[in-house]
């Protein structure tokens, strides 16, 4: 069975219709790509998968794990495995990344049934993790986001989803904003995580990113539907040509 | 009811056109069984705050009435009930009493005619207490009661000290405060002024406070309104000489149909003063809240800075906030800004939290609690900082009550179940 299932999924936000019959399979172990041009529906099928409330889902269903999620709540899902790396993280004034972490990672143990971590261990866990993304600034005592630069921002969504070890990682364009560097952490990062048992979604536009996280499998969604998946050489060839040639293909169709 | 209760309650319709007045109506709050309290009615009720690590110089005024007699200790301080220290040092309570600023209003007048009793302190010169000074208003009485307090504090030049001011029901009874404090602060002397209040959804309590600072006195203010049926913060502020500092802080956090209204008046007589107000408050069901602040800048005020700011959350469609934030200046050598804001929570951060598995009743705690933190955070003594950062985040719960002790000593609901926050961020 595979990690992640969608069939036929289609999502409406307010009254257009963004995502219009997407079928996508992902086993364990797995990392694919989806690409596309701007405005064809990628950070809304992340945003769906994830369960941001702001979209609806008219048709479809999206089986992950065995489980129907459409229906769960974002923090059940989130408990379940699923993490979002968003592509614009929100700031919030107020709430230290500490705090926001402790209670995010206590939150899970607690669905799962395991016991709190305590605050000397959570500590540990938490250095151990920032090494991941090569966090050497005092990052961890400043509010969630809030006056980050974009490539501080985007290594502590990495930084999260190593505290976190979902089992089904969604990246939302996590190479915008990063000069070559944090790139290259931020690409690291998403590496050292893998394992055989989880399964990582990348969303993004430049090939430049695939050199890092190397894909098993390229998708183009267009149009709200993927019509077109390949292996990794199909991102060099979208770097070389633009989509034209596949507007092209589904014209001809 | 007593002659001078209905009086209360008809100052109303005389201050039904005042600006300043006109969104305040106690009427709603006394009740035909009030009456005005008798001074033997308590003095039985023994207090240490049980503030961890918090140990104070502690007056209680009870159900209108302060017990303790004047005492004096090694460093010069006077403390203990008004009355008393009428009879017996006259001299110091002239140094406050009448000298006070502030404007003429009819229910200022009522408590001049006819308070009963309230706390005096004085601090000598150079003063730096070892420990606050705490000053507690408690109703305790199982009755209803109508209450008139005066506290009258002076700071002498150069002091520095940290006063704790709670208001607290011990029942439900309606209770119905008209308090004034009155507060002269020497040349350079330095103030951290906490005041905290919870009473019960009957009661009301109209709080008064005149604070006069002579050049170079430095005050913050921090209010915090926890619960409570109809509250109005009264709050004037002279700087009476060069170079003072005011920053006046609130947080007001009101739900059921509980009322708060928030007033402060900056005067800026001189120059090269500073002051900031920064009010924030968070209503739910069909709470209302006021807040009304106005900055004035006199003629020859010049390098004045003063800013001005309210922000609100609400989170029904039933709760309402009305803001007017307000500058009067009279110099162009200034840097003045005001500014106001009323919203819900933020969707986009709820999104963020909840996505990390943070349910949603923890997800709007934390916002909410963040929220809340700016003001709290002004807090400069660390173990109350820390309890009403406790008391906030059960208020936000829904898990604070009234009950038979104040707020800051009770620990009967401190099972607290969000024990996710204990982290203190400062120590990694």
């Amino acid at each position: 069975m595979s990690l992640l299932s969608i069939r036929n999924l289609h999502a409406y936000i307010g009254e257009r219709e963004i995502l219009k019959g997407v079928n996508l399979d992902v086993e364990r172990g797995e990392v694919h790509s989806i690409m596309g041009p701007n405005g064809n529906g990628k950070s809304t099928l992340a945003g769906v998968i994830a369960g941001n409330p702001k979209y609806t889902v008219t048709e479809g269903e999206v089986i992950y794990n065995g489980k129907n999620i459409l229906d769960m709540p974002v923090d059940v899902r989130a408990s379940e495995g699923i993490f979002l790396g968003f592509q614009y993280p929100v700031e919030i004034p107020g709430v230290s990344i500490t705090n926001f972490m402790r209670t995010a990672v206590n939150e899970q143990r607690k669905y799962r049934g395991l016991d709190p971590l305590g605050a000397a261990e959570f500590l540990r866990l938490m250095e151990e993790k920032k090494k991941i993304v090569e966090m050497t600034t005092k990052l961890a005592n400043r509010s969630v986001n809030e006056g980050f630069s974009g490539g501080e921002k985007k290594k502590n969504e990495i930084f999260q989803m190593a505290m976190l070890e979902p089992t089904l990682a969604i990246l939302d364009e996590t190479d915008s904003g990063l000069d070559i560097d944090a790139l290259r952490i931020v690409a690291s990062g998403v590496n050292q995580l893998r394992r055989p048992d989880n399964a990582t979604i990348v969303i993004t536009h430049y090939q430049r990113l695939l050199d890092y996280i190397v894909p098993d499998f390229v998708h183009i969604l267009y149009e709200g539907r993927i019509v077109k998946t390949g292996p990794k050489e199909l991102a060099l060839r979208l770097e070389h040509e633009g989509y034209d040639w596949i507007r092209h293909e589904i014209d001809q169709q | 009811m007593d002659e001078l209760i209905q009086q209360f309650g008809q100052l109303r319709q005389q201050l039904k056109k005042n600006e300043v007045w006109r969104n305040v109506d106690f009427g709603t709050v006394l009740t035909d069984s009030m009456r005005l309290p008798h001074a033997d009615e308590g003095g039985k009720y023994s207090f240490h705050c049980r503030v961890p690590n918090i140990d104070s110089y502690c007056v209680i005024t009870e159900n209108g009435y302060c017990h303790q007699s004047l005492m004096e200790t090694s460093e010069g301080i006077v403390y203990g009930s008004l009355r008393a220290a009428k009879e017996q040092r006259a001299d110091l309570v002239a140094l406050v009493m009448g000298r006070g600023s502030g404007s003429d209003n009819p229910y200022r007048r009522m408590n001049d005619a006819g308070y009963s009793d309230g706390v005096f302190i004085y601090v000598p010169q150079g003063c730096h207490p070892a420990k606050p000074l705490q000053l507690l208003s408690l109703h305790t009485a199982e009755a209803s009661l109508f209450m008139q307090c005066r506290n009258a504090i002076y700071l002498g030049d150069g002091s520095d000290v940290t006063i704790i001011h709670c208001d607290d029901s011990t029942n439900q009874h309606t209770g119905m405060s008209n308090n004034v404090t009155e507060m002269v602060m020497g040349s350079n002397a330095v103030a951290d002024y906490y005041k905290l209040q919870n009473i019960n959804d009957n009661s009301g309590l109209l709080n008064h406070t005149y604070v006069t600072l002579a050049a170079g006195a430095h005050l913050l203010s921090v209010g915090i309104t926890l619960n409570g049926g109809t509250i109005r913060n009264h709050s004037e502020v002279s700087m009476m000489g060069e170079g003072c500092d005011v920053e006046a802080d609130g947080l007001y956090i009101n739900d059921h149909i509980q009322q708060v209204d928030n007033y402060i008046y900056v005067d800026h007589l001189h120059p090269s003063c500073h002051s900031r107000a920064l009010y924030k408050g968070i209503l739910d069901d069909a709470a209302h809240a006021t807040f009304n602040g106005h900055v004035m800048v006199r003629e020859g005020a010049a390098k004045t800075e003063a800013y001005q700011t309210n922000r609100n959350i609400l989170l029904t469609d039933k709760a309402t906030v009305a803001t007017k934030p307000f500058l009067e200046i009279y110099n162009d050598d200034v840097k003045c800004s005001h500014g106001s804001s009323i919203g819900q929570i933020d969707d986009d951060a709820m999104f963020y939290l909840r996505s990390r598995g943070i349910s949603e009743k923890s997800a709007r705690t934390l916002l909410l609690y963040a929220f809340c933190d700016e003001v709290v955070g002004r807090i400069r003594l660390e173990p109350l900082r820390q309890r009403l950062s406790d008391l906030i985040k059960q208020r936000l719960h829904g898990e604070l009550v009234v009950c038979a002790e104040c707020a800051l000593a009770c620990n009967s609901h401190c099972g607290c179940s969000d024990s996710e926050f204990t982290i203190d961020p400062t120590l990694l």
